[in-house]
């Protein structure tokens, strides 16, 4: 029915309740808190959380001076299974960040980064799925 | 204490990473030095174009933005230093301090505020994070509803960070009014 304000989407999800529930900064290097489904990225000296439900794809790429990249494109509207299409009405005026792409020297912290990513994404969007499935 | 408050375990941010350092709030500005030297920031009070507060994880941040534009942001300060230099700030230097809210829902999608030379992503009214336009070598519109902001790679800067931000690219769906006809600057 159209009256299902109530029921919790993949949209809701949030990644931290309270600011002191953010793991402190130890360095600035992109982390993965598996317990609040949330990748933290350093931007501007400050570590920024997403939830992992929100991110689309990762994927890494080494350059020959051994510089490794990593690129993390979160979901827009307009993107398939996207959470927000369903609801996109709620969203309407929204500016989304789309892609942010990092470098690093440590090419086993971002193979690991990549790896965790995505682990816990598949996890948290079949966990979601099957919530939407049986909410139907 | 005659004149002002010093902080010993106040950390510079920005791009880059972030530096320890001791700071000094008096009646004539700001002083932040650098753990062992190296990077010395003093600004003038009449410099000051506004301070804002944000409570961040377990600590406390503040912001100086100044007139040519650059936001300092310092952080390391307890509950009891806000409200003491909430106080200083008004009562010494005439500069009355704003309140900034953080940002941790993790959500990729909110608003984009423009502030001198800062780009800063809300979401919920909250600040998620900002970036400084002088950071930005290039923007790029890509297709109709993106912009892509690439950095300026720094090699030389003290760098602490062990990963660096190199390309963030905003979504602006058709929807959105707030860009229009001016889809050049997010």
């Amino acid at each position: 029915g159209e009256n299902r304000s109530s029921v919790r989407t993949t949209a809701d999800l949030v990644a931290y309740k309270n600011i002191n529930d953010v793991p402190p900064p130890r360095e600035m290097m992109i982390q993965v808190d598996q317990k609040n489904e949330a990748v933290l990225l350093p931007i501007n000296g400050s570590m920024v959380p997403f939830h992992v439900a929100f991110i689309r794809t990762v994927s890494s790429q080494q350059d020959t001076n051994r510089n490794n990249y990593i690129r993390i494109i979160f979901n827009v509207p307009g993107t398939p299974f996207n959470p927000h299409d369903a609801n996109s009405m709620k969203f309407q005026g929204s500016i989304y960040l789309k892609e942010a792409s990092f470098r690093s020297k440590d090419s086993r912290h971002i193979g690991e980064v990549v790896q965790s990513i995505k682990a816990l994404r598949r996890q948290v969007v079949s966990r979601e799925s099957e919530r939407a499935e049986r909410a139907t | 204490m005659a004149d002002g408050h010093q902080f010993n375990n106040i950390t510079l941010g920005g791009r880059g990473g972030t530096n320890p350092g001791q700071m000094k709030i008096y009646s004539g500005g700001i002083i932040w030095k650098r753990q062992g030297g190296g990077k010395l920031i003093e600004v003038d009070k009449a410099d000051i174009m506004g301070v804002t507060w944000m409570k961040v994880p377990r600590t406390n941040q503040l912001g100086v933005q100044i007139k040519d534009g650059l936001f300092y942001k310092f952080t390391g300060f307890r509950d009891q230093d806000v409200s003491n230099l909430t106080n200083f700030f008004q009562n010494t230097c005439g500069i009355a301090v704003e309140e900034k809210q953080l940002s941790v829902s993790g959500r990729n999608w909110g608003e984009v505020d423009l502030n001198g030379n800062m780009l800063a992503f809300m979401v919920g009214s909250k600040q998620a994070f900002e970036v400084s336009l002088a950071d930005v070598s290039q923007t790029q519109l890509q297709g109709k509803n993106d912009v892509i902001l690439e950095f300026h790679v720094d090699d030389t800067t003290g760098a602490n960070e062990k990963d660096s931000l190199m390309e963030i690219s905003f979504h602006i769906p058709n929807s959105n009014t707030q860009f229009v006809g001016d889809e050049n600057r997010p």
